[in-house]
């Protein structure tokens, strides 16, 4: 059951067409001058903007959307009455006389001893659904013990302020504490003892709780509740270790007798119910019925206007991101832009900044974002967000969740954040519990930003989103299973996830890592496994990025470590003569060791950022399905080992993103062996194309581009999640050939070699797969058939980066080309 | 199908073989390995001990050096405060060691070797608890347990933040077997490292024995490689190797035993025992730790005569400096810091902070804010010669700014103050 407000409301109608705002324009002349003291955001004002942004739109292309979204009375049902009476009554000094009717349904299922998961809006009073059965239960019996994890440390921090309200006006009869990688030792000893409630994260119950469970005695004897916040956030990798985190959290609580009940909530996605059930393995009951009030919100799709039909070139849409910010920002309404990546925070960053400089002897209004920056740091924008005094802040995702930074005025996204669940989440920063307040999303020429901007009531209508993981991917589970022998002997009647115990057993003891005695397989390694297993990525190593420019400049303050970047993304973002850009400044990457996982950088200011190009091949190793189909051609998935190298990098000039320039790198190359799932166009098809040989490639690469969209769209994804790449099928798997030998110049592959069988792979990019491949061989048809929607639907001519992805100038036929596949592939329509 | 699930294992980089510490002889095929218990326990010299978990061996043995003594009161009271009286009595003293299977902690990490020590007949008897795998924990646990209950004292060597936690987590695994809660836990690790790390330069046990008892171990085996020799042991039954190992754990129960020794009588008695100033020194910092600071000022001044390295020097008359002050001893003090403020050219962080220190004085106590200002006036200029003159690291150059800025709001502070009282005078 999919009830949540977005449905109801594009089925209502409620979508404004532009020119009822075109004509509110006329009046704006006529506002009073004093819009730097205007109180807070207003319905006239947000018109007012959209009216400015309309001016430019003059085919009425660029607002595709204006959903306008009203306030929403509440629903509700008394306090159920098992509740404590001492509880009920401080929740009614709090102004909670009655629960919301997702909120009383929840509790009460609790009540029951049932896992729950509840999916709905943000702002719609989820913590209560935790918070008020945890503390009850505490009131009950004041041995009763908790356990919240959140995703990240500042979520925890985040839900510290309502517990701590609630332990005061009960006396303090229990204690409230986070644990995390920021707890002070002299204070872990009391935590351990004295908190009934322990906020904390995946990571830090993985390598600090678990391993040292015995020091958690307390705890585990009478833990109760388990609560899993942001649920929809645990999905592929993340949820994947997750999973087995759970795993052993629950081995170790039966070991101390206990057997917690789940507490979920998630933002909503499609499979809420499958997920949840999926991660804690157990019956879970969804309640997605969402009873709670919500303000009036306009939503605006924003499509940058095109300037170059013929190539579909669209302005870009970080430009256009900042203008509308700026608009915003000028009308004092405080504003969050959100970038979908670290360089276009800064880009963002430094283009708001010198339209909006800080005032003489003032701190800067406008501020940056993102992981990578300092604790302290964050710390402190947090604050200025919450007090007014910073007007504008450009962030990555890390600001998508409740951190508390406050209500704000206004939302700009800068491209479609990737998932409809994420869009909602950071859409909800702006006007969380009253008066009016707007979202602007500007879509980038990427297809799948095209595709929802032009498809609205594929948005705001049910949730096509689904979260997959895979903890019996056997890179992940393995690694587990030694924590877990580390935590608790193994026995052999155990069972961890879908796999045969004592075989993995049998291999880790011969390995050297457990022995058996007396029927059990136990820790036989002086390490500890929990240090080197990272939740988040293949390896946990970070590359720290160090500032050499003190050096130079004869200033004494030395080196001095700036950011921290992940292995995954080192390559491509802080390789030799990079462009790495922080708070703003950029920084020249000097060299990389590798070795030490250090980037030495030094401040520079040019006009250009650097895009790093990775070469990649795939092989088959073994077939999992496979089916022939129209076309000719087949599908199938299965076993793949993935070879990957960066080899060069493009300079790309700001404002007008032109190519200036490029390099060749020598950097390590990287294998995997994943799972993939791949689409072979047969010999008969790829001939009979009527096009020229650099047009059939670039069809097959294009339909590979949208392909790649699409696929990510379904899964939820991150586009880093996915690889795409096309290679020659080979006649059978696992054949050794010769690995080709890698390019000379950093070319477009499509244009260097000639495919006369190819396969089209989408392979999950990460060591031992994780769990994509076969939902998209099952789903095929619908991924082919969107994908052919998607380019034949473009507005473009010849191809665009919004469809089929940027063309080689030899290229001329192939979106047609493209499409022709699909049709053979999928028919018409 | 087996085969497939053999050549999918084969990718998997958690499988790949344990990076393992090279134990040296564990590698020589003409190592004799135990055929079985009886060939075992005759060559680790134990015996097989028995009760309600199971089995597991016991090794004993006597040893007439170090000899028992008694413990004073005092020093107990000193390293062991609120310790009950019958803390004093020696023979309700365990000590305690183990040899584990890692360092890091966490519940997979197993004491395989239980070391135990207790005076008898003037001497020292050893008995070591050693579990042949896993599953004899309970069994060894259990006679820990029950030793413990016959000398509820425990002495150990840094054993409150390792061996005892880590053998409370020990007991907490079996679900079955309660921890004994220790009437009292002396860990000497704490007053040996005050006093003798000055001068040995570490506080590791081997290096107590040789430098302050004149021991010198033959063969010992390098802590580092313990935890391989025993999972070796467990994986190929190669015993030998743990020959050293069991030697190693006793050489640390009987130095334990005698760095008690040696800790008790220095203590009774610092100036008496031929103590060198180091020595004195740190008696000096354990009896002002207590709040003894009388005794403390007094050992201050033997080891100031005794004589010390000039660093060593400096920071003990910095010492006395603060003892002197906190019982408003102010000429002395006086005296120290201006004596530490003039040797800027050896020790300039004591000597900022002696200036600083008498600035404190005479603006507060004096009520002489000039005289406090010219103090930090002076203080500036010697900051500024060195820096100007040394080519110093980079935490230095931050550490000069720190105390440059931290002198410049006191001075700005103090001449703030002399305007405003001339003002009043006027």
């Amino acid at each position: 059951m999919c009830c949540s407000r977005k449905s109801e409301e594009s089925d209502c109608g409620l979508l404004w067409r532009v020119l009822v705002l075109a004509n509110k324009r006329r009046r704006r002349n006529s506002l009073p001058p004093s819009l730097a003291v205007r109180p807070c955001a207003t319905l006239d004002v947000i018109r007012d903007v959209l009216g400015e942004l309309t001016a430019r739109d003059r085919y009425g292309e660029v607002l595709t959307a204006v959903h306008h979204i009203p306030a929403r009375d509440a629903q509700y049902t008394p306090l159920p009455g098992w509740v404590n009476r001492r509880l009920a009554r401080i929740y009614h000094a709090k102004g909670v006389e009655q629960l919301y009717t997702h909120q009383a349904q929840a509790v009460d299922k609790l009540h029951e001893g049932k896992n729950i998961v509840v999916v709905t809006p943000t702002a719609s009073g989820k913590t209560l659904c935790y918070n008020l059965p945890v503390v009850n239960a505490i009131l009950e019996n004041a041995d009763t013990r908790a356990l919240y994890l959140f995703p990240t440390k500042a979520l925890a921090q985040d839900q510290l302020a309502e517990l701590h309200d609630l332990a005061t006006r009960l006396d303090d009869c229990f204690g409230v504490f986070t644990y995390d990688g920021d707890t002070p030792a002299d204070a872990r000893k009391a935590i351990r003892e004295r908190g009934h409630i322990v906020l904390t994260n995946p990571d830090m119950l993985h390598t600090g709780i678990l391993p040292h469970h015995t020091k958690w005695m307390q705890l585990f004897e009478n833990l109760r509740y388990i609560v899993l916040d942001e649920l929809h956030t645990y999905r592929g990798v993340f949820g994947s270790h997750l999973t087995n985190v759970l795993r052993r959290l629950r081995r170790i609580a039966q070991f101390y007798g206990s057997n917690p009940i789940f507490i979920c909530c998630s933002a909503t996605i499609a499979n809420p119910g499958e997920l949840a059930s999926r991660l804690i393995e157990d019956q879970v009951e969804v309640i997605d019925e969402n009873g709670a009030p919500s303000a009036e919100k306009l939503f605006v799709f924003y499509n940058p206007p095109v300037v170059n039909r013929n190539l579909g070139i669209r302005r870009s849409y970080l430009n256009e991101a900042t203008r509308v910010t700026k608009e915003l920002l000028a009308r004092n309404l405080q504003t969050i832009l959100f970038a979908n990546s670290r360089l276009h925070t800064e880009v963002m960053l430094t283009y708001l900044r010198q339209a909006f400089p800080a005032p003489p002897g003032r701190s800067e209004p406008i501020r940056g974002y993102r992981g990578g920056y300092l604790p302290g740091e964050r710390r402190e924008i947090e604050r200025g967000l919450r007090d007014g005094k910073i007007r504008g802040v450009v962030s990555t995702n890390a600001l998508e969740f409740g951190i508390d930074i406050g209500s704000l005025d206004a939302t700009v996204l800068a491209g479609y954040p990737g998932s409809i669940a994420s869009t909602w989440q950071r859409a909800g920063r702006a006007g969380r519990r009253s008066g009016t307040s707007c979202a602007v999303m500007v879509a980038s020429s990427a297809p799948l930003d095209q595709f929802i901007i032009q498809h609205p009531e594929y948005f705001f209508g049910r949730s096509p989103e689904h979260a997959f993981v895979q903890p019996d991917n056997l890179e992940i589970l393995v690694n587990h299973l030694k924590c877990a022998a580390f935590e608790l002997p193994l026995s052999p009647n155990e069972h961890f996830g879908e796999i045969d115990l004592s075989a993995i057993c049998e291999r880790l003891a011969e390995a050297g890592f457990l022995h058996k005695s007396g029927g059990h397989w136990h820790w036989a390694q002086e390490a500890y496994p929990a240090d080197t297993i990272s939740l988040r990525s293949v390896t946990s190593d970070n590359f720290v990025i160090i500032d050499e420019s003190g050096d130079a400049t004869g200033d004494s303050s030395g080196p001095e470590v700036i950011g921290e970047v992940d292995f995954s993304s080192s390559l491509t973002t802080v390789h030799p003569k990079a462009i790495y850009i922080h708070q703003g400044q950029q920084y020249h990457v000097e060299r990389l060791d590798f070795d030490e996982r250090k980037a030495y950088v030094k401040r520079v200011n040019v006009d250009y950022f650097t895009d790093a190009i990775r070469y990649t091949q795939v092989r088959v190793l073994e077939i999992a399905a496979e089916e022939p189909a129209a076309g000719p051609s087949s599908r199938a998935h299965g076993d793949v080992l993935v070879r990957s190298q960066v080899i060069g990098f493009k300079k790309i000039k700001f404002f007008t993103n032109e190519n200036v320039g490029a390099g060749k790198l020598e950097l390590p190359e990287n294998e995997m062996h994943t799972t993939a799932f791949w689409v072979t166009l047969n010999r008969g098809l790829v001939a009979s194309l009527p096009y020229s040989l650099s047009d059939r490639q670039g069809g097959m690469f294009g339909l590979l581009h949208a392909l790649e969209s699409v696929a990510t769209l379904l899964l939820m994804c991150d586009r880093r999640d996915l690889g795409a790449t096309i290679g020659e099928h080979a006649p059978k798997p696992g054949v050794e050939e010769e690995w080709e030998q890698l390019p000379e110049t950093a070319t477009d592959p499509a244009e260097t070699k000639e495919f006369f069988e190819p396969n089209l792979y989408l392979y999950d990019a990460y060591p031992g797969g994780i769990g994509f491949s076969e939902p998209l061989y099952r789903a095929s048809g619908i991924l082919l058939g969107r994908t052919r929607d998607l380019i034949s639907a473009c507005a473009c001519e010849k191809g665009c980066p919004s469809c089929v992805g940027a063309l080689g100038e030899r290229q001329e036929h192939a979106k047609e080309a493209a499409v022709d596949i699909l049709r053979r592939l999928v028919g018409q329509d | 199908m087996p085969l497939k699930l053999k050549d999918k294992f084969s990718s998997i980089k958690a499988l790949r073989p344990a990076p393992r510490r090279s134990s040296l002889s564990s590698d020589n095929g003409e190592l004799r390995s135990a055929e079985n218990a009886d060939s075992l326990a005759t060559l680790l010299g134990a015996t097989l001990q028995r009760n309600h978990y199971g089995e597991h061996f016991s090794i004993r043995r006597w040893f007439s050096e170090p000899c028992e003594f008694a413990p004073h009161p005092d020093v107990l009271r000193l390293i062991a405060p609120g310790a009950s009286n019958g803390t004093v009595d020696p023979q309700r003293w365990l000590f305690l060691d183990t040899e584990t299977t890692g360092l890091s902690g966490g519940s997979g990490t197993y004491a395989f070797l239980i070391g135990l020590a207790w005076w008898d007949a003037g001497g020292l008897e050893v008995e070591q608890f050693f579990m042949r795998d896993h599953s004899e924990e309970h069994s060894v646990l259990l006679a820990l347990r029950e030793r413990m209950a016959e000398r509820p004292i425990l002495v150990t060597y840094n054993g409150k933040s390792f061996d005892w936690p880590l053998l409370e987590t020990r007991f907490r695994m079996t679900r079955a077997i309660e921890p004994l809660a220790p009437l009292a836990h002396l860990d000497l690790l704490h007053p040996a490292r005050q006093l003798w790390r000055l001068r040995v330069g570490n506080a590791r046990l081997a290096q107590l024995e040789r430098h302050v008892l004149g021991w010198e171990r033959e063969g010992d085996v390098l802590s580092d490689l313990i935890p391989q020799i025993y999972f070796d042991f467990l994986r190929t039954g190669s015993a030998e190797p743990l020959l050293p190992v069991l030697r190693h754990n006793q050489m640390d129960l009987r130095g334990l035993a005698a760095i008690s020794r040696k800790i008790f009588s220095l203590l009774a008695s610092p100036e008496n025992e031929n103590s060198d100033a180091f020595e004195l020194y740190g008696a000096s910092r354990i009896f002002s730790r207590r709040g003894e600071r009388a005794r403390a000022r007094e050992l201050l001044g033997h080891t100031l005569d005794a004589g010390l390295p000039e660093k060593l020097h400096r920071s003990a008359r910095r010492q006395l400096a603060r003892l002197a002050k906190r019982d408003r001893d102010y000429d002395l003090a006086l005296s120290l810091w201006e004596e530490l403020s003039r040797e800027h050219r050896t020790g300039l962080a004591e000597s900022i902070e002696a200036a600083i220190e008498l600035a404190m004085h005479y603006e507060h106590r004096v009520r002489d804010p000039e005289r406090a200002a010219e103090i930090i006036r002076a203080a500036l200029g010697t900051l500024a010669g060195h820096s100007n003159r040394s080519n110093t690291d980079r935490t230095g150059a931050r550490g000069f700014r720190n105390l440059r800025t931290r002198l410049e709001h006191r001075l700005n502070r103090l001449d703030r103050k002399s305007a405003r009282s001339l003002t009043l005078q006027r």
